[in-house]
């Protein structure tokens, strides 16, 4: 008699059985599957499509989709690998009990066959509903208006559902190589192999070091944003290498030159927890490193988007000193300042705002590294000179603008900068050199910003000269101007209603653009892109940052099991021969908090060290702000270790309950 | 005054969930005296290893005394009962449980650390000790690296170091082979014969065989006890087997 439903019913049984190790997996898999749904979902919407300024954020997404694919399975793959070691003696006694191992092979496909149903169905369900809160989220924070329409897409849920089978059938067939690999008697015995102590490599432990520092270093030297974002990739793999170097040689090193301290050694507290640490470090270094690697990316992946996104009016603001700058070549048949007022006036009306602060003057513009009082447009003074945008024009105009009468004599100039003051007596520009008559407090067309916050390595300077050759001499040489006439620039705010002012950028963009010479720039066009760019690096470092607070959570959780499983025998020994409940609690507590809280600590080192290199690259992006991407980063910091907290001291509960029978 | 006085010791145990009660041992008195050598016996559920909890003060009788040089040792407040068990008793386990964590060495010196003693005062201790149990040389290895004879000798080891009153061993012979035994009974011979007292709770017929006296327990009561005498070894094993047997066919009519 053979009855077909024996496996299934004994797969189904062993699930339940071993669901203190299966939920959370199962609970892993289907948050993995909710998650890959919902970002491929929204990446493939093709209303995004509509939209010019969200094709970023579909570009970004699918960056997200690919990571997140990836991470999928490695989780999956890792938690997998945890349950079937620990399954191993009762795999080995299916062996001795008479099931052969193509028996226990279909027993293991009905569990993943169960496994990869339920995940998948589940992960599905929710990832509908959640794609759809994430969605309406994720249009709110791009200030796209729920105009867009959210798509059910077969194609998205055949996707999801081909891909985590794949994923389910190799953690299968990984199982299958274990089982066929071994032999009953070392299945059986597969839980307890005596563990060997480790030896200390002193080389990893010096590389290790040597490594972190390296990074370190890169990240608190470099200062201009550009070195930074060719030496940051560098830094990382240094301090992930360093780091795991020493979680695992390092921390047994010194461990080991601890314990031959016999002074230091052979007291209560340091005997047991130096000679258990040692023992923990060995099984757990990797898994703690990958913990604190994780977390420094939740970490900074989530400050660093949340910064460039909460920090976009700040950087607008400074970007833009009025909201609206018409640029025109009056020279080379380009138009007059009388045709682009009329242009701006007709436009202006048509769109039914008004403008303000509305001013016209003669510059030029070019971009020089700055040292002392020398400024070279070649930016050829190496990467620890900044590079300022240099606007220069004529005294003339500036006293129009200012409503000034000031007077320079030949060989002076007025200076301002937005940020970092200037600071030298000299003006230097090849052969010509002015002398600074004035610093000049406050500027027509820009403002001051709080100048130790900013980073000094960006920012606007702007020059006045006595006469308007002496522009037209600087804008031949440098400005890319062959003409025999200044570049003019019309510069105005706008008052009316937000979509009027963006709706007359828009138009004035299309007005602009055939004519030759010409160039515009409005703060609402580049706000609309800014927002669709950074809101969606923004939504994926919090959906990654999640993804890898799950991981970092199931990690710790399944540690806290493997370590209760192992410690059980130990405590009982130690009460035996003489420690008392109370020191044995004791040496539980401040070992298991040094085991996990090693991890959170490192990470913040390394936040505390990426800090200034994420500062800035950020420059770079335009945000300069300190005191926000402080705030960001400590905050992140904060919430990040509260949750990991929280997570430490619900999975603490499962490593008492194990170790509590003895104690 | 005898070295271990036990008078009229109870032990009821209470199933989880109330209800049926178990009667571990129901009325046990014996003493032991200074530099004997004593062994206990007993079939499986007997009441064995619940005496040996109790006297090593893990476990606390329903009623009854336990009298260490006249201390009851019932009585002793928690807080100070781990260092009691570290001061004043030994032990040896069958599965020796030495943590694999700790070096030889620092296995034998643990309960030392815990006494806060100085480091050359555990070394002056150490030598003679390992010396005696022929372990100085693996004194360095870790637990999985040397044999189960050496393993229980460097339990031992750990039980005499604190120089306890009373040594209590439970069937440290039960994982070993023959050879192995052997060398270990001998070496707690000499060990009593230094004056160390010994309680040994076994199965083993030639374990037993090695003590001065050996007590019968059944049914949770001291049910017979053997002197040595000036018998050898093998004629007390004989008389030992004998017991059992008589044990085994003629104490059970009813």
């Amino acid at each position: 008699m053979r009855d077909l439903s024996f496996y299934p019913r004994l797969a189904l049984t062993n699930l339940k059985n071993n669901r203190q190790t299966y939920y959370p997996y199962l609970l892993t898999c289907i948050l993995c599957v909710m998650t890959f749904y919902t970002v491929l979902s929204i990446s493939v919407n093709s209303s995004f499509e509509s939209l010019p300024s969200a094709a970023w954020v579909q570009m970004v997404m699918i960056q997200g989709v690919f990571i997140i694919s990836i991470f999928s399975a490695i989780l999956i793959f890792y938690t997998n690998g945890f349950l079937i070691r620990r399954r191993k003696r009762e795999l080995g006694l299916y062996n001795i009990l008479g099931m052969e191992k193509r028996h226990v092979g279909r027993m293991m496909l009905f569990e993943t066959l169960f496994t990869a149903l339920f995940a998948i169905a589940s992960g599905l369900l929710l990832g509908i509903v959640f794609s759809r809160v994430m969605f309406l989220i994720l249009l709110r924070m791009l200030h796209l208006g729920s105009s867009i329409a959210f798509q059910l897409s077969p194609a998205v849920l055949i996707v999801t559902a081909v891909l985590f089978a794949v994923i389910f059938l190799f953690t299968l067939l990984s199982n299958l190589r274990q089982v066929r690999l071994a032999n009953p008697v070392e299945l059986l015995h597969g839980g307890q192999v005596g563990e060997r102590e480790p030896r200390t490599s002193w080389p990893t432990a010096i590389a290790g070091v040597l490594c972190l520092g390296g990074g370190y270093a890169i990240a608190v030297t470099v200062k201009s944003p550009a070195a930074a974002i060719l030496l940051f990739f560098l830094a990382v793999m240094l301090v992930i290498a360093g780091t795991y170097a020493l979680f695992t040689a390092g921390s047994i090193a010194l461990l080991k030159t601890l314990r031959k301290n016999k002074k230091f050694y052979y007291r209560p507290k340091p005997f047991i927890a130096v000679s258990g640490l040692i023992y923990r470090m060995k099984q757990n270094a990797k898994g703690l490193a990958s913990i604190c690697i994780l977390s420094t990316m939740v970490i900074l992946t989530i400050a660093t988007t949340l910064s460039l996104y909460a920090g976009q009016e700040g950087m607008l603001d400074r970007e833009f000193g009025r909201e609206v700058t018409v640029s025109a070549r009056p020279s080379e048949g380009g138009l007059t300042e009388e045709e682009v007022d009329a242009l701006v006036d007709e436009t202006l009306a048509e769109a039914g705002v008004t403008a303000i602060h509305r001013n016209t003057y003669r510059y030029t513009t070019f971009m020089a590294q700055k040292q002392d009082g020398l400024l070279s447009p070649q930016q050829d003074l190496g990467p620890a000179a900044p590079v300022l945008s240099l606007t220069v024009l004529p005294l003339e105009d500036y006293n129009r603008m200012a409503g000034q009468n000031r007077t320079l004599a030949p060989g002076q100039a007025l200076v301002f900068t937005d940020g970092t003051p200037y600071g030298s007596g000299t003006v230097t520009l090849g052969q010509d050199t002015w002398y600074v008559a004035e610093e000049l407090d406050s500027f027509p067309l820009a403002e001051r910003t709080k100048a130790a916050l900013f980073s000094s390595y960006t920012g606007e300077c702007y020059i006045v000269l006595p006469t308007a050759e002496e522009v037209l001499t600087l804008s031949h040489l440098y400005g890319g101007n062959a003409g025999d006439q200044l570049r003019r620039a019309c510069t105005f705010d706008l008052e009316g209603d937000d979509a009027a002012k963006t709706s007359f950028s828009g138009s004035l963009q299309e007005k602009l653009l055939p004519l030759p010479g010409t160039s515009m720039n409005s703060v609402h066009l580049v706000r609309e892109y800014w927002y669709s760019l950074y809101g969606g690096f923004f939504f994926l470092g919090v959906f990654l940052g999640a993804l890898f607070m799950m991981a970092t959570a199931l990690i710790i959780y399944y540690k806290q099991l493997s370590e209760g499983f192992e410690d059980r025998g130990r405590f009982l020994i130690l009460q035996q021969v003489g420690m008392s409940q109370k020191e044995v609690r004791s040496t539980i507590r401040s070992q298991i908090l040094m085991v996990f809280f090693l991890p959170l600590a490192v990470a913040l080192l390394h936040t505390a060290f990426a800090f200034p290199v994420m500062r800035t690259i950020l420059t770079a992006f335009g945000l300069s702000d300190l005191v926000l991407f402080f705030l960001c980063t400590a905050g992140t910091a904060l919430v990040f270790s509260l949750l990991y907290f929280a997570t430490y001291s619900l999975t603490a509960r499962t490593y008492y309950k194990l170790v509590g029978h003895t104690i | 005054m005898p070295l271990l006085d036990v008078r009229n010791l109870k032990k009821i145990y209470a199933t989880r969930f109330g209800g049926v009660q178990v009667q571990a041992l129901a009325d046990v008195s014996f003493s032991v005296e200074q530099g004997e050598y004593v062994a206990i016996m007993g079939e499986s559920g007997a009441g064995k290893t619940t005496l040996l909890n109790i006297l090593a003060a893990l476990d606390k009788p329903t009623s009854g005394e336990v009298l260490l040089r006249g201390k009851n040792i019932v009585r002793i407040p928690d807080k100070q009962l781990s260092a009691f068990r570290r001061e004043h008793l030994g032990f040896v386990f069958q599965d020796f449980n030495l943590l694999d964590t700790f070096s030889v060495k620092d296995n034998i010196l643990l309960p030392l650390v815990l006494s806060r003693k100085a480091v050359p005062e555990m070394e002056q201790r150490l030598d003679p000790i390992a010396a005696k149990l022929g372990i100085t040389d693996i004194l360095p290895k870790f637990p999985y690296e040397i044999s189960g004879g050496q393993k229980q000798r460097a339990a031992v080891a750990r039980a005499l170091i604190t120089q306890p009153e009373l040594v209590l061993a439970d069937e440290p012979t039960g994982a070993l082979d023959s050879k192995a035994s052997g060398q270990l009974l001998r070496l707690l011979d000499e060990i009593n014969a230094a004056g160390q007292t010994i309680l040994l709770v076994t199965h083993s017929t030639r374990a037993a065989s090695h003590a001065g006296r050996v007590l019968f327990i059944k049914d949770g009561e001291v049910f017979h006890q053997l002197y040595r005498g000036s018998a050898s070894n093998e004629a007390m094993f004989q008389r030992i087997s004998d017991t059992l047997t008589a044990l085994a066919t003629g104490g059970d009519f009813s």
